[in-house]
């Protein structure tokens, strides 16, 4: 026997196990981004940490959003899963994981970084909305307003952005007498008409009832402007969304738009990009919609830290690096027009787009979010059922704010 | 004592046989089930550890207050109705077409057949562009034909919709009936065809009276097939519609999973599986007792 082979193979081998205890692994969850500019900041999030961590392996598992939805379920029941997962902020979303006790109390790494002065404030809205303590770190937060096709606002003679309601729907009219559809949306994905009614909502209730209906404090069946926004929402299927568009998705609704089949998308400041790789930025312009509350429609996502992750100090690290500034700075844009961090300034040479986005978020007294955000799942799902509902025609809005009524007060 | 004698016993070595397939399937089969049945008395978010009794809770609310059950159960009864008349007729009519002497009869039954072997998921996405509105096959030929009268928005209108998923899912399984149907006419006595042609039978007759009858078990297990997929109908209406417009072309299989993966009430979601389970049980059950009679009787 060649004792001498197998001492080498011996200590090759215990150099082998030293070294991998030596190496830390931070495992981030997070979404699979189909933009380019995305996918190349979460690179350089990971290259960035391991250059300046040596000895840290950093693995970001990206996945669809209800495999990611379904394998944080699955490492809640178990002891395995991310140091770091992302999740929207909302209450049936990120509120719910932290309801559930998978998100780690930030608290103290909020005060030994700083974070709650270096983030924006309306990003900070969710961080102590489920507690206890302080959850999740701002990541990105977006807005939503409505962009429009220029050309075919002067061919249907409209010279002004809208400032009310009013305003929006005759330049409405004045585009379908020009021959244009004014908005275009995908129906087989709920969320996307759900934004028109969310902005309906907050148009005909106000603040302080739209905050009390999806709080689902106020009676949708007995607050008249419940059925208003619906009664509305069925006004904009009928006559000014380009149709059929129950049966087509938000894609073929953006490919329509930026073909110039509709005037109006109520889309997101993301959207600069996707305009940006599909037609001419020059082209087109965006405005808030004009819900006369002055709030920004918008949502926020957040990176938590999740109680089962056996090394928190370093996924705190991690989430110091990610919302820094010489980070932020250099991956500005990828996530939307603005950044979370406060100190991070839009370039001159950025798109005109995105200098009127920071104009929108300057401007707004207040933030309101999605519905799908703002409710719990089951009701989500029904929301999103009567919306359809209605955008089909197969429901008059006071039934639909009876129908959404019933299922709030039949809920357990 | 151990005794080496029953080692090589047949019924012995088929238990050390059965075991490691019955193992498995008692593990990843028969224990979900049972979990699955558990939990539709419980109530359950699939995050945290308790799981707390809710009785019947979750039957009350899917039978009486689930504002989509009764729709989904509807659409999987209209389905599965649908599935075991269409393919398996249009399945049979493709296999006595090529069951013929025909010219290139072994390329066009790999065709037909094609569909089958092809992921659902990928055959919702492709049907889906066909029906796209604006773009899609359909639309754009009945424009190019003058046809635009009879332009729809196939996924997205609801009286339509649930139709148009079920004309992809017949492409896709139609070659599966064939199959069954081509290997059940291969045993249809020649003899008995030919002597009913020497009586004077005419096509339909032999039909009727020969091939038919002979075919009563393959037609058995094409309707018991049909049945039990149709009832589990996922894939398709996943990839087409995802249940919309409106809830409205929903199916129990594929509800019982929007309740428990996407709005992640297991108990919910376990309580319109069981109900899914009982029905497909009370439909093969007794049709599988029903034939297994009449084969008994026929011997």
């Amino acid at each position: 026997m060649n004792y001498g082979k197998i001492a080498a193979g011996l200590i090759a081998s215990a150099g082998l196990v030293a070294g991998a205890a030596q190496a830390e692994d931070l495992t981030v969850w997070t979404l699979n981004y189909s933009s380019e500019a995305q996918v190349a900041a979460l690179d350089a999030a990971e290259a960035r940490f391991e250059e300046t961590h040596p000895g840290v392996n950093v693995d970001i598992v990206k996945r669809g959003t209800d495999e990611h939805k379904t394998a944080l379920r699955v490492a809640a029941g178990s002891d395995t899963g991310p140091d770091v997962y992302f999740m929207w902020a909302g209450l049936g979303l990120g509120g719910e994981y932290v309801k559930a006790g998978l998100s780690r109390d930030l608290t103290d790494y909020y005060a030994k970084y700083g974070w709650k002065d270096r983030v924006s404030t309306p990003s900070l809205a969710f961080v102590e909305a489920f507690g206890p303590g302080m959850n999740g770190a701002p990541y990105r937060f977006t807005g939503e307003a409505i962009y429009y096709n220029k050309g075919l606002y002067e061919k249907a003679g409209i010279t002004e952005e809208p400032k009310t309601y009013d305003e929006l729907v005759a330049a409405a009219k004045k585009l379908k007498e020009a021959g244009i559809p004014a908005f275009t949306f995908g129906g087989t994905v709920n969320w996307h008409v759900m934004r028109l009614m969310d902005v309906l909502l907050e148009t005909t209730c106000g603040v302080e009832t739209h905050d009390a209906l999806t709080g689902m404090e106020a009676d949708w069946s007995t607050t008249p402007c419940a059925a208003d926004a619906f009664k509305e929402l069925k006004m904009w299927s009928t006559d000014y969304i380009l149709a059929p568009f129950m049966g087509i998705d938000n894609r073929q609704s953006t490919n329509l738009f930026l073909t110039n089949r509709a005037a109006m998308m109520l889309e997101g400041d993301w959207q600069v990009n996707v305009i940006k790789e599909g037609a001419k930025l020059e082209d087109f312009a965006v405005y808030p919609f004009p819900t006369g509350t002055d709030r920004l429609y918008g949502f926020a996502e957040y990176l938590y830290i999740s109680t089962k992750s056996k090394n928190p100090d370093l996924a705190a690290e991690f989430l110091d690096m990610f919302s820094s500034t010489e980070f932020q700075d250099q991956i500005k844009g990828a996530f939307g027009a603005l950044s979370v961090n406060k100190s991070v300034e839009l370039g001159d040479d950025v798109p005109e787009l995105y200098k009127t986005w920071k104009d929108i978020f300057a401007n707004a007294k207040g933030t309101f979010v999605n519905g799908d955000q703002a409710f719990p799942l089951d009701v989500t799902t029904e929301y999103f059922r009567i919306i359809n509902e209605v955008a089909s025609g197969n429901m008059e809005p006071q039934a639909a704010a009876d129908a959404m009524q019933a299922f709030i007060s039949k809920r357990s | 004592m151990f005794n080496s004698a029953n080692l090589h016993s047949p019924r012995t070595q088929a238990l050390i046989l059965l075991a490691p397939a019955l193992g498995a399937y008692t593990i990843f089969a028969v224990w979900p089930m049972i979990e699955v049945v558990i939990l539709s008395f419980q109530r359950w978010n699939g995050l945290t550890a308790d799981r707390a009794w809710a009785g019947l809770d979750n039957y009350r609310y899917i039978f009486t207050d689930d504002p989509v059950y009764w729709v989904a159960f509807n659409n999987t009864l209209i389905w599965t109705v649908m599935s075991v008349i269409f393919p398996p007729m249009v399945g049979l009519l493709l296999a006595l077409g090529l069951n013929e002497k025909l010219f290139a009869r072994g390329t066009m039954r790999a065709i037909y057949y094609l569909p089958v072997i092809i992921a659902p998921i990928a055959v919702a996405t492709m049907w889906r562009w066909m029906y796209d509105p604006f773009f899609g096959l359909f639309n754009q030929v009945m424009t190019d034909f003058g046809l635009q009268s009879l332009i729809q928005d196939w996924l997205g209108d609801r009286d339509v919709a649930l139709y148009s998923m079920f004309v992809a899912f017949t492409w896709q399984n139609v070659g599966f009936s064939m199959v069954l149907f081509l290997a059940g006419l291969q045993s249809v006595d020649r003899s008995l065809v030919e002597a009913a042609r020497i009586d004077g039978a005419s096509r339909w007759q032999v039909f009727r009276h020969v091939t038919l009858p002979a075919l009563q078990v393959t037609m058995t297990i094409v309707i018991v097939l049909s049945t039990i997929s149709s009832l589990k109908a996922f894939d398709i209406v996943y990839g087409m519609t995802g249940g919309g417009p409106a809830q409205s072309t929903q199916m129990l299989a594929m509800w019982a999973f929007t309740q428990s993966m996407q709005i992640f009430d297991f108990g919910r979601g376990s309580a319109i599986s069981v109900t899914l389970l009982l029905i497909t049980l009370a439909v093969v059950v007794p049709y599988l007792r029903w034939s297994q009679k009449r084969e008994e009787a026929a011997r």
